[in-house]
């Protein structure tokens, strides 16, 4: 396998965009990260268009990819659709670099992009919850009740468990939403308070409004290149992608002892890497959920059961930490356009490595660093995609 | 009335017989599932699953009550995890009967399976489905 890196990245920013079809969303994050890279449309050997809900949302159920791009004027090359729910981004990332890590391609594009303002919410939440396995999702259970009580991740069970506290699950929301107010691309830009995320209306108890992430639009891209030709094409800091790795999740009954799935998928991509939890210097993690920040800091490697808050507490993840997570402001404040997620991940982080990241630059310029991203939630008690990715320069 | 989905629900009419879930049992490694599934995902044998009566009882796992809901669903309604004696982990709605209130449902307290409507809506008041409730009355 070639060494593959990542030469220009791209973003629309998150929010609520009524009037902008998929295309327009995906077209500044498209060219962005083409002018980024510095290449021209037809330099394009292949490319990866990650979407979730475009189908059941905007009508356009078949060749969303081709769409898109085709407004991008990136035409004739092979185009592959990808929907992994909330990972569906980081999917493409993985097939953008297989593409060129494989010597199939020179040159692969890969695009992350959702339309989830419709106009409409109770059909978005609608099909959001088609993520779910159906046979959960015909029952009316949704997603942010699996964070609170599903068995894989129930946060609930934490506060009895850990002892953690209302106030402990409110600590990850209001460390992103700091981040997020100097995200100029962020869809909530409004630094929050303990209290206030504590006291705002219960949506699935325990989780309130301000801990879960909103209904979002937007889209992401990433162009990669063949390591020994990247420089080519950008002067500007390599960035080379040391693992990407995806996993699905495995069916398990009450009792199942295997580790986690975010763990095992963290703990593949170290491999792959050559690198441990403790030489990570930011993350960007799936905090759908802001609470699930803190179960993520365990499965990721980065502290022990229970100790999430401490991470917190002592200013370990905070954006003037030794590891900042989330310093994009995360899913809960940067946004979560659910098939964009992952690439958005992505973005941040190279924006970070390079130095590019404005006033939520990390002070000392990270060097290591982790996406992590998943998605969707199947039957068998585990979460339906796992992805992490980590890149070095 | 029919029922959501018969593949998953026995609803005896015989007097006597109590409705129960319908999962499925490996003939090989001994694990049962639901809903059913031709191949084990335990051990991964094709051709082993049998199918088996279950979940007329269980012990609630966890629970929660959610404000908001989908099309076709009304809120509060509580949202919980079963778990069946006969191994399953089953994702559950309560019988609409029990206030919607914080304490009235206690983890690991014991279940029994009832047959309702899926929901007091349009869409779905025609539509039976498995739901649980307290097999000794509410906590409070």
């Amino acid at each position: 396998m070639r060494d593959v890196a990542i030469i220009g990245v791209g973003a629309h920013a998150s929010g609520r965009f009524l009037d902008k079809p998929m295309k327009a969303l995906a077209y500044p994050a498209i060219w962005g990260a083409l002018d980024d890279a510095g290449v021209k449309a037809t330099d394009i050997n292949v490319a990866y268009v990650g979407n979730s809900l475009g189908g059941l949302l905007t009508g356009q159920e078949g060749v969303r990819g081709q769409v898109v791009l085709q407004h991008s004027g990136i035409t004739g090359i092979p185009i592959i659709n990808v929907e992994n729910a909330c990972a569906s981004a980081m999917t493409a990332l993985r097939g953008a670099w297989l593409e060129v890590a494989s010597g199939a391609a020179d040159i692969a594009l890969a695009v992350g992009v959702e339309k989830m303002n419709v106009g409409d919410s109770a059909r978005t939440i609608g099909a959001l919850s088609g993520v779910s396995e159906l046979d959960l999702s015909e029952l009316g259970m949704q997603f942010t009740t699996s964070y609170a009580i599903h068995p894989k991740i129930n946060l609930k069970s934490r506060m009895a468990e850990y002892g953690w506290t209302a106030a402990d699950f409110a600590k990850p929301a209001v460390k992103n939403s700091y981040n997020g107010s100097l995200n100029p691309l962020a869809q909530h830009r409004r630094p929050l308070t303990i209290e206030e995320v504590v006291q705002s209306r219960v949506i699935v108890d325990p989780l309130t409004l301000l801990m879960c992430s909103s209904i979002s639009d937007g889209a992401a891209a990433a162009v990669v290149c063949s390591a020994d030709i990247a420089k080519k094409f950008s002067s500007k800091t390599h960035i080379t992608i040391a693992a990407c790795v995806l996993q699905s999740g495995v069916y398990r009954l009450p009792g199942d002892e295997r580790p986690d799935s975010a763990t095992t998928s963290a703990y593949a991509a170290y491999e792959k890497a050559g690198i441990g939890p403790e030489d990570l210097e930011a993350v960007e993690l799936h905090d759908a959920m802001a609470p699930s920040e803190l179960m993520l800091y365990e499965r990721l490697g980065l502290c022990g059961p229970g100790e999430g808050p401490r991470l917190i507490d002592e200013r370990i993840t905070t954006l003037d930490g030794r590891v900042p997570v989330n310093p994009s402001g995360g899913l809960c404040s940067r946004g979560h356009p659910v098939g964009a997620t992952g690439l958005l991940q992505i973005c941040e982080l190279v924006w970070q490595m390079r130095g590019e990241a404005g006033k939520r630059q990390i002070e000392k310029r990270p060097k290591v660093t982790m996406a992590q991203n998943q998605g969707g939630l199947l039957l068998g008690q585990d979460s339906a995609v796992y992805g992490c990715t980590i890149l070095k320069s | 009335m029919k029922i959501l989905n018969p593949d998953n629900l026995r609803v005896p009419t015989e007097p006597g017989k109590t409705p129960c879930l319908l999962g499925n049992r490996c003939r090989d490694c001994g694990i049962v599932v639901f809903p059913k599934m031709p191949v084990c995902p335990s051990c991964h044998t094709n051709g082993a699953m049998v199918e088996v009566e279950i979940g007329r009882t269980g012990k609630l796992y966890s629970h929660t009550i959610s404000h908001f809901a989908p099309a076709g669903f009304t809120a509060p309604a509580f949202q919980i995890f079963v778990d069946l004696p006969e191994g399953p982990r089953i994702f559950s709605l309560v019988g609409a009967g029990l206030p919607v209130e914080r304490g009235v449902l206690e983890d690991g307290m014991e279940m029994q399976l009832v047959v309702e409507p899926l929901a007091d809506t349009p869409e779905h008041r025609d539509e039976l489905t498995y739901k649980f409730v307290p097999a000794n009355g509410a906590r409070t």
